[in-house]
């Protein structure tokens, strides 16, 4: 009996984040001694609709793969089409695109750093930055109208501006914010019982990451210097640049203090947009038909590089539309550094990667009883709480 | 500068195997490579630790043409390099990676079910996207995929 295999299987719902994907342990004891996934449970073939639709519609479509990560990939999206046409966003756009991106990231990190808490037992650290990225939400819909898929990107531009009201307010949010995140960070690198989660937990060597083509902050908490934003620039990343976070040890407290120490690059980046917006139009117009040819549109997503293939084919929908999340190289991390570990500190290596996950945010009652309504975010927050009552 | 360099050396690099090799725009190289040569095409990029592998793609460019190709992107930097390794539509099949890149296996499990590209000598043939019940045979991003395919 000793030699038989002991098969844990996890998921597929909600294996750690409120994500599907189905994992198989095998285990001797406590210990992990190999370890498979299966994805595909939340796949919808958006691949394959991109290339059905024009790509307008395309553009819709590709924002929705991801709920916390949208506006980046509708940037990845309109980026590549508009080298295809040879149309290139006027610069205030770029600069609303990379406004909204480090805002993405800023309530990405926020929520990453909550769950990967609520992972370790913490959960009042993941109700105080949950509490905290509500800050961000709103700034995002005072900008864009939307807390999730925000819809801020448009071919050829944006279609939202950002006044000196939203700038002001913007300020006020990013202050608070930044205390707040002074606080994470010590806690963080300092909390006695929440270290002994963290440290020395999932360590993943530089040289294991360079192998293994991990990225995003899973690859700059092991010591890999990879950054889309510093290595390929786009946007206004050349003209207005982030330094590059990173952190050598490789285990479970780095990631957690890379994700938290990019927030203050991305408070700051955001600051310095915003005093030097450049004026003029907001939109550049974009053919509807794009003649054949090729492109790789990347970016860096709050997870990591994210990479767009586009083929056109003279008509106005996509010939192919390749899209690689991040997620799928760090996912391959999971499997190969759960070996070795206690089981019970699985679910924290894999909340380590920030696995991306489709989220639903906000609920919307468009009929009730047949009547058409509209409601206010008052009325809506007001019939949340009874609701819950 | 720094990618233009990036570029040189990859090419350089890949002129053994390199069938044709065009810049299809600033910042990137598409080399074309016969099948066989994959492996060592890859190995020449690895062992010069030119950058990582980014992506695989599979492309259908049409039952007319004849052919599948898969393109394997590495990316160093700024630069861009994608081997594109054409196979017939009737027997598709490439090499695996996974002696050269052990972290390939997800890319391939991934081509191998959207595609109907045979990748010999993968580790691991099992589906990662589809589900259990899709019929066999049936790939979902080739172009003379249809939903009736599916049958019900």
């Amino acid at each position: 009996m000793a030699s038989e295999k002991f098969v844990i299987p996890i998921g597929p719902q909600h294996p750690a984040l409120k994500e599907p994907g189905h994992f198989e342990f095998n285990v001797d004891g406590e210990i992990v001694t190999d370890a498979s996934v299966r994805l595909g449970y939340v796949h919808r073939g958006i691949e394959k609709g991109a290339e059905t639709r024009n790509f307008v519609q395309a553009e819709y479509l590709v924002e929705r793969i991801c709920g916390i990560c949208s506006h980046v990939h509708a940037t990845a999206f309109c980026l590549g089409v508009e080298r295809l046409a040879g149309v290139e966003a006027p610069p205030r756009a770029q600069a609303i695109r990379q406004i909204v991106a480090e805002l993405e990231r800023i309530h990405s990190h926020l929520l990453w750093v909550g769950v990967a808490a609520h992972e370790a037992g913490f959960d009042t650290l993941f109700m105080y930055t949950w509490r905290d990225r509500e800050t961000v939400m709103n700034l995002l819909e005072g900008i864009t109208g939307n807390r999730v898929n925000y819809s801020a990107n448009v071919l050829g531009g944006v279609k939202c501006d950002i006044g000196p009201e939203q700038a002001e307010a913007i300020q006020i949010g990013l202050n608070f914010l930044e205390e707040r995140t002074r606080h994470y960070l010590e806690v963080v690198s300092s909390d006695a019982m929440f270290l002994r989660r963290t440290r020395g937990i999932g360590v993943m060597t530089r040289e294991d990451a360079e192998r293994m083509g991990v990225v995003g902050p899973t690859a700059r908490a092991s010591g890999v210097p990879r950054d889309v934003r510093i290595d390929a620039p786009y946007l206004l990343y050349a003209e207005h640049p982030v330094e590059l976070v990173i952190e050598e040890a490789g285990d479970l407290e780095a990631r957690f203090k890379v994700r938290v120490r990019e927030l203050f690059e991305s408070y700051r980046v955001i600051r310095e947009l915003l005093t030097a917006l450049p004026e003029g139009e907001l939109t550049a117009r974009i053919p509807r038909r794009i003649k054949p040819a090729e492109t790789i549109s990347r970016v860096e997503a709050p997870r990591g590089e994210l990479f767009y293939f586009i083929k056109s084919n003279g008509t106005d929908s996509a010939e192919r539309v390749k899209v690689r999340t991040p997620t799928l190289p760090n996912m391959a991390s999971v499997l190969a550094l759960s070996v070795g570990h206690q089981l019970a500190d699985v679910p924290m290596i894999l909340a380590g990667i920030d696995p991306c996950f489709s989220c639903n945010d906000r609920m919307a009652v468009v009929k009730r009883n047949g009547d058409e309504q509209v409601w206010t975010w008052e009325q809506l927050r007001q019939y949340g709480i009874e609701y819950y009552r | 500068m720094e990618t233009d360099t990036c570029l040189q050396k990859a090419a350089e690099l890949l002129a053994p195997w390199a069938q044709e090799t065009i810049e299809p725009e600033p910042g990137r190289v598409d080399v074309a490579v016969a099948p066989g040569d994959l492996v060592a095409a890859a190995r020449a990029l690895m062992d010069a630790r030119w950058g990582y592998l980014t992506a695989i793609t599979g492309l259908d460019p049409g039952e007319e043409d004849g052919r599948l190709e898969a393109l394997y992107h590495f990316a160093c930097g700024a630069a861009i390099v994608t081997l594109r390794v054409r196979v017939p539509r009737t027997r598709p099949a490439v090499p695996s990676l996974i002696d050269v890149i052990p972290s390939v296996s997800f890319y391939e499990r991934e081509l191998m079910e959207m595609f109907g590209i045979v990748v010999e000598g993968t580790p691991n043939t099992d589906r990662l996207f589809l589900p259990e019940d899709w019929p066999d045979g049936i790939y979902p991003l080739r172009k003379d995929f249809r939903m009736e395919q599916l049958g019900g």
